[in-house]
């Protein structure tokens, strides 16, 4: 279990963390997700003890990460798969791990078979690893140690979508034996599909967290509607009639009303439908909203084309 | 692809702190696994070997007396001078610039502890290349002597090769602390060369038997002009230099590593201490 309380890390004026607290919880993924430089990588770096926070602190099963006797058998870390020394080969830089940790060379056997690394692409120096390769590595070294508690930072980056799969069945699999497993990303949709938990975070501030069901009640965004019939004007009316604010999008209309109430509308007036969906946002537009401050583009945008999608 | 699973098919040992010993193995480890590391190793080994080899050649066709132990050992000890340091900042360097020292202080968080494992890494080769040095100077007394006819002449004082040990190791640590207190390696190279080779072996000796105030001076601030009085008082009494050996030279020597080995360390190993990683 990962905790984290009123986690702070200020850079002169600029507030990098601004007063996150959160539980990652055994035998659970916890997705950590936010825009790029939203803080995910400073609160990850606080965890491991590489960044001091200025207030607040992280533990591990209730032990700061100093405090961990051979932290590498507790925690598996993946910050950054690039920071390896280009110079070694994908073995050597597990042998030198196994030998910190004080594991058998075996483990080192094992853990390139697991991540799919070949024998002849584990004596290839890591100068040519494409990043893919590097990711595999970098999760092979997070778990040698068979650590409890996995903090892996962007680890499906660079991954083909086979590779993001197999990584999807991997961290499941470990947290179902019981693991903690945070990860983070800027990417939603990878991250939907893994995380039992997410997290949602912005200019260095949570602004969401919950499960995907939770995040998308808890925002307003149930009761919507995308309807399109054969007779929108008649359809208009009995919704209107019952209350409901509707407003022509494209060649349909958009509904205040959850999709069940739309359609015993369109029965009891006698409307064919020839599309009806849940107009709610997605989770996507949730997080774009929410992290609007921290994007970079103008999400005004961006959010019309999801609404109208 | 999944198939193979996470746990491990043999139970791992219990979770201990990790033994310092280990961390030495391991930095050890380190400065040799790499083609950088290897080659340094090679290129100074060899040197050893090419001056050996280029004395020994000139003992044969001249008929230049073969030299005594002092000067073997001294003449063999300059490649490692000139080389051994610069493993002892990549060590250092190399961490930062290829970003390992995330997954190195994420393996043991104390970062007092892997820079003493370091250092101690360091200490042993630099111990060993000495040792090879002064043991191929040996080799070399001995063929030397034989070549030219005459008995080897053993004059290397037990004081004379703790100086040598000594001086190697100060440089060692020169170059360590400055790692730590740069953490680049060009940066690192530049003072630590620019140091021994440009102010120490050319400007300081070339100003020294010149000037008064060189005299007064440069005993405070340069390690080699400290030391002469304790390595060479021979040479210096020839030249016609007081030699000061007493409190005064001693002062000199202390403020001088003081300057050059003690700050950089200090300094360095508080950087290393304090900075985030990242």
């Amino acid at each position: 279990m990962i905790k984290v309380e009123g986690l702070t890390r200020v850079y002169g004026p600029f507030t990098a963390v601004d007063d996150v607290s959160f539980t990652a919880e055994a035998g659970k993924v916890t997705g950590f997700l936010g825009p790029n430089g939203a803080g995910k990588s400073t609160t990850m770096r606080i965890m491991v003890g590489l960044t001091n926070p200025t207030k607040g602190r992280a533990t591990i099963n209730g032990s700061l990460y100093a405090d961990l006797p051979n932290p590498g058998r507790h925690v598996g870390v993946l910050l950054d798969a690039s920071a390896q020394h280009d110079g070694r080969t994908g073995r050597e830089v597990l042998t030198l791990a196994a030998m910190t940790m004080g594991l058998p060379k075996s483990r080192v056997d094992e853990m390139l078979e697991l991540v799919s690394l070949t024998p002849s692409e584990a004596k290839r120096r890591i100068k040519n690893y494409s990043l893919g390769m590097k990711q595999r590595l970098g999760i092979a070294h997070a778990l040698i140690g068979d650590p409890k508690v996995l903090i892996l930072d962007e680890p499906a980056n660079g991954l083909d979508p086979a590779g993001i799969r197999w990584m999807r069945g991997l961290l499941k699999e470990y947290a179902d034996r019981g693991g903690t497993v945070l990860l983070s990303s800027h990417l939603l949709h990878e991250v939907e599909q893994i995380a039992d938990e997410l997290i949602l975070i912005g200019n260095g501030r949570i602004v969401a967290e919950g499960t995907k069901d939770t995040i998308l009640s808890g925002h307003g965004s149930a009761g919507q509607s995308l309807v399109t019939s054969l007779d929108n004007e008649a359809l208009t009316v009995a919704l209107k009639a019952k209350g409901y604010s509707v407003e022509p999008i494209g060649t349909g209309m958009r509904v205040s009303a959850a999709p069940a109430e739309v359609g015993k509308a369109a029965l009891e007036s006698n409307v064919v439908l020839t599309d009806l969906r849940d107009g709610g946002a997605g989770l996507e537009d949730i997080f774009l909203q929410l992290t609007a401050e921290t994007q970079r583009e103008s999400t005004t945008q961006i959010h019309a084309e999801g609404a109208s999608a | 692809m999944s198939a193979v699973s996470v746990a491990p098919s043999t139970p791992l040992p219990t979770a201990t702190k990790v033994p310092f010993g280990r961390l030495v193995m391991v930095e050890w480890r380190k400065m040799t696994d790499t083609r950088a590391g290897r080659v340094m190793l090679m290129i100074t080994g060899g040197l050893i070997a090419l001056v050996a080899a280029i004395i020994l050649l000139v003992t044969a066709l001249s008929d230049m007396a073969a030299l005594d132990a002092t000067t073997w050992m001294s003449a063999l000890s300059f490649p490692v001078s000139l080389l051994v340091p610069v493993l002892a900042i990549m060590i250092v360097t190399q961490e930062w610039g290829q970003r390992t020292h995330m997954v190195t202080f994420t393996l043991e968080p104390s970062r007092l502890k892997v820079v003493f494992a370091k250092l101690l890494a360091v200490f042993v080769l630099g111990v060993v290349t000495m040792a090879v040095a002064v043991g191929v100077g040996a080799l070399g007394t001995v063929l030397g002597a034989a070549i030219a006819g005459s008995d080897p002449t053993w004059n290397v004082t037990g004081e004379a090769l703790a100086w040598t040990l000594a001086t190697q190791i100060l440089y060692l640590l020169m170059g360590f602390g400055l790692a730590m207190l740069l953490l680049n390696t060009p940066a690192a190279l530049v003072i630590y060369y620019g140091y021994t080779l440009i102010l120490e072996a050319s400007i300081f000796s070339a100003l020294y038997f010149v000037f008064d105030w060189a005299q007064s001076l440069f005993p405070w601030i340069s390690m080699q002009v400290a030391m002469m009085p304790f390595i060479a008082p021979d040479q210096m009494q020839a030249a016609g230099l007081t030699v000061e050996d007493g409190a005064l030279g001693i002062a000199r020597l202390f403020t001088s590593i003081a300057l050059w080995v003690g700050l950089p360390l200090v300094l360095g190993t508080m950087r290393v201490l304090k900075s985030e990683l990242k």
